[in-house]
């Protein structure tokens, strides 16, 4: 569908499931994922070794919070200890040596931004179970742009900072983000996390954080989140999902501006066809004329 | 049409009409030129006194006649933040597209949002009635658009944040 957005990459996810069902052939191939995380695929050996490389800003703070651990779990022995260079994670998959179910493997593979961003999530989200608090964790995420998570003995908060390049996206950003409060009023929604989003100024958790700034910019956003909405086979969809939120605003966002642009065009040909009607015709004798062969004349 | 509209509309077309009486008429100052007079405001003579039909202190039109010449500047309504950005965007997308619309002005007149500039040429090629009726009609579609654009946009925010919360439950 087109109002949400995946947490898996689609291009990585066709041109791995294309690779495991064909035939081995040479493959160079680089693929963008949102927050400027970059992806390799190459068969640098043989045509049978597949090496899928990711890039990613923040990884040496995801490091700090336990992703290797999460990356092992999740891919075993296809991630390598060193990664290609340039690259900050690499997973070598032979492909005479599939297992049965590739489906399930092409999907654990299109995750790999995703699993490596869950990291902090889950070291929040096991620490209030046990009923710990947990430092509070910044992951700068895009140059200007991080989020914050920090269990406490009830909840974790997850706090976003965004920043509007320009007027007209921090005005639109402003009436989303405002339905984003608003919307748990209705009953559907009733279950959603709580979501705070004051303009501006940082919520109190961040006050005397370094880094935070202050400014007609920056817009942050705060989930507060309980043990419902992370206990069990619940916590795997809400982390997809909150990674995503930065990323879904802002699509939005443009999508609406788009959508404006399209109406304006259309407008404006509305009006042009009601100030051409205060041209007068050319009376009969001024037109030009067609012959048969299609050369065209002026009766004089 | 609520009923502060509607005077207002019949204001501004009668006096667009009565100030639609151009002539031809060449610079009394510089030799051989023949510029709108309204602009180049050279000979105080042949300026008429500006006329101002407001509907309220957000709503307003500013007429200004000469001999050869007719400015209209609109100031359109602009309740909030949105409303602002969305005519703002609106105006300017018009504007770079003045070269078909002949008799806009490619920038407003300080403290409007839209001016449309008329001139004896104008009136000699086009019907004037017709282009009294552009304006009116220009008037009350740029509110309905404004209004109808914001509609929409409140419209789609709501539908996203419920579409991702309720993936929450």
């Amino acid at each position: 569908m087109l109002i949400d957005l995946q947490p898996s990459n689609r291009i990585l996810e066709e041109a791995l499931r294309e690779r495991f069902n064909g035939e081995a052939e040479k493959l160079q191939l680089k693929v963008a994922d949102f927050d400027g995380v970059k992806y390799r695929l190459s068969t640098p050996e043989s045509k049978t070794v597949l090496n899928i490389s990711m890039a990613m800003r923040c990884f040496g703070e995801l490091q700090r919070y336990g992703a290797d651990a999460v990356l092992r779990r999740e891919y075993g022995d296809m991630l390598e200890s060193t990664p290609e260079s340039g690259f900050d994670v690499t997973v070598r998959v032979d492909l005479q040596n599939l297992p049965q179910d590739k489906e399930s493997l092409v999907r654990k593979l299109s995750l790999l931004k995703r699993n490596a961003l869950a990291a902090p999530f889950e070291i929040a989200f096991n620490a209030q179970l046990e009923g710990r608090d947990s430092e509070l964790m910044t992951i700068h995420y895009r140059d200007e742009e991080a989020y914050y998570i920090k269990a406490q003995h009830d909840r974790v908060t997850v706090i976003f900072s965004t920043i509007f390049k320009e007027e007209t996206d921090r005005i639109f950003g402003k009436v989303f983000l405002q339905e984003f409060v608003d919307a748990r009023r209705s009953p559907a929604t009733q279950n959603a996390p709580q979501v705070l989003y004051s303009p501006r100024e940082p919520p109190m958790e961040l006050r005397g954080v370094p880094g935070v700034q202050e400014s007609d910019w920056v817009g942050y956003v705060t989930f507060v989140l309980f043990p419902r909405h992370f206990t069990g086979p619940a916590a795997e969809g809400c982390i997809s999902r909150i990674e995503l939120f930065r990323d879904y605003l802002h699509y939005h966002i443009k999508a609406s501006k788009a959508y404006m642009h399209s109406r304006m065009r259309t407008r404006v040909d509305s009006f042009l066809k009601v100030l051409n009607r205060a041209k007068p015709e050319q009376p009969d004798s001024q037109k030009e004329k067609k012959t048969a062969s299609g050369k065209t004349f002026k009766r004089s | 049409m609520s009923n502060t509209l509607r005077p207002y509309l019949s204001a501004v077309r009668s006096t667009v009409t009565a100030a639609m009486c151009l002539e031809n008429f060449s610079s009394q100052v510089v030799e051989r030129h023949n510029k709108p007079e309204v602009e180049a405001r050279v000979s105080s003579e042949v300026l008429l006194t500006p006329v101002v039909i407001s509907r309220n202190e957000n709503e307003k039109v500013l007429i200004e006649g000469s001999i050869n010449s007719l400015r209209i500047s609109i100031k359109v309504k602009q309740a909030d933040e949105i409303e602002r950005i969305l005519c703002h965007k609106f105006t300017r997308f018009l504007m770079l597209r003045a070269e078909s619309f002949f008799i806009l002005r490619r920038k407003p007149v300080e403290g409007y949002d839209i001016s449309f500039l008329v001139t004896n040429h104008h009136t000699e090629t086009m019907y004037k009635h017709k282009l009294v009726d552009f304006i009116i009609q220009f008037m009350e579609e740029v509110d309905k658009e404004i209004s109808e654009m914001k509609l929409s946009l409140n419209a789609r925010a709501r539908i996203v944040a419920e579409s991702y919360l309720q993936q929450f439950s």
